[in-house]
């Protein structure tokens, strides 16, 4: 048997265990041709594993936690998947999301209703705002702040269809515990509600 | 509302994936969206591990963690708005692609140029991301060798060989059982000719 052969079947040993089959020690193990090559077997083992038997609450403290929520948001909200896309945006551009609204309200020329541009952003991470009333001006806006083209916002936005229904509590996984401090705000200010006089950053944001 | 019945998660477990989208479907037309949570986690939970493992054959830890994470949420979005194609792990595994060739398009664009990366307008499900770190990709030209000494092989007990026990989860001794006319000598001899071919391959592809 081949190095190449010997660690596939050792790598498939641990994939199949469960364990994190992280490739890069075995590939770490060969160097040229054999590395290519181990590189491609294990490419294509993986590409058609089946889908693991899991225990849903073994995954509390997996990081897939957060993609499974952001997934969660974008199928049960109105944002297409803003949900999973907005808070990895921010992330790369190391941007809290406190000076990312008050920059985002800079741009639009809102600084002094940074509370109620705060809310509307925060209703876009979590699903919650219709993603077609959103208007260019602030996808553009946002885009230039987190690096991102408004087209490929806009795109995001729109899948999968807008749900009817609103997003219910609760309907999130294990390791969401609360919102930060700056969500809170957000959440406390709840722009859109009845009776509020309909201004300049609704007509932005649920406008189109 | 009538057609929609929670299940827990043991019975989600059984559920293939399509049934699994069609559950997610069905749980969101009743309005019932805290009754999702179990069936995305287990689509979630279930490919990660090959997503991210895949990922990190091609790009640094923490791209990789990100395009997982990325060609997850596109990839099940898209299967739940009926816009996938085919299989729904083959097409998870179709936009991992995507989505790693989006981030060295991407990587190529910024060393062209320091404005930032235009996005594909119109694809279907196209919300690419601009690199970070450097990484030079493995696994890329083997796949092309791998691809053509699978095609090579005329005999579909040798591709049955090579699909359990090169590629699949089973032991020479298992793929014997199952593959006619086939001891476990044969299946190790295919093993190595096939791996013997590729690595051929590979070689004639480094002159």
């Amino acid at each position: 048997m081949s190095d190449v052969e010997r660690l596939l079947a050792e790598y498939k040993r641990v994939h199949q265990g469960g364990g994190d089959a992280d490739p890069r020690p075995f590939l770490d193990q060969l160097s040229g041709l054999d590395r290519e090559q181990l590189a491609g077997l294990i490419d294509t083992y993986l590409s058609r594993a089946p889908r693991r038997e899991v225990e849903l609450a073994a995954f509390e403290d997996s990081p897939a936690v957060s993609v499974a929520e952001s997934v969660q948001r974008s199928l049960a909200g109105s944002a297409g998947l803003w949900p999973a896309l907005l808070p990895r945006l921010r992330t790369e551009a190391r941007i809290r999301r406190a000076d990312l609204v008050a920059e985002l309200a800079a741009r639009l020329g809102a600084q002094r209703r940074q509370d109620k541009v705060a809310a509307y952003y925060h209703q876009m991470e979590q699903g919650l705002l219709p993603a077609p009333g959103v208007s260019d001006t602030v996808l553009d806006a946002l885009g230039k702040i987190v690096g991102y083209s408004r087209e490929a916002l806009r795109s995001a936005g729109e899948m999968p269809a807008p749900s009817r229904a609103t997003p219910e509590g609760g309907a999130v996984f294990a390791r969401t515990t609360g919102a930060a401090p700056d969500e809170q705000a957000a959440q406390a200010h709840s722009p859109g509600a009845a009776g509020e006089d309909w201004d300049e950053i609704d007509r932005l944001f649920r406008g189109g | 509302m009538a057609g929609f019945k929670e299940l827990p998660e043991h019975q989600l477990r059984s559920q293939s994936d399509g049934q699994l989208i069609a559950y997610l479907r069905s749980a969101r037309q009743a309005g019932r969206l805290d009754a999702m949570k179990p069936a995305v986690g287990l689509l979630v939970f279930g490919y990660w591990d090959s997503l991210l493992n895949r990922a990190r054959l091609k790009l640094s830890y923490a791209d990789a963690e990100d395009v997982a994470a990325e060609a997850a949420a596109s990839a099940i979005a898209s299967a739940f708005d009926g816009r996938s194609v085919g299989e729904f792990r083959s097409w998870l595994h179709t936009i991992l692609a995507r989505r790693i060739a989006d981030y060295y398009e991407a990587r190529k664009r910024r060393v062209k140029s320091t404005t930032l990366p235009s996005e594909h307008e119109g694809d279907e499900e196209v919300w690419g991301r601009d690199p970070a770190a450097p990484f030079e990709g493995e696994a890329l030209p083997a796949l092309e060798c791998l691809a053509r000494a699978y095609d090579e092989l005329e005999d579909d007990r040798h591709r049955q060989v090579i699909d359990r026990y090169v590629y699949g989860p089973q032991s020479a001794g298992e793929v014997a059982e199952v593959v006619d006319g086939m001891s476990e000598a044969n299946v190790h001899q295919i093993g190595s000719r096939f791996q013997s071919r590729v690595r051929e391959l590979l070689g004639e592809g480094a002159e």
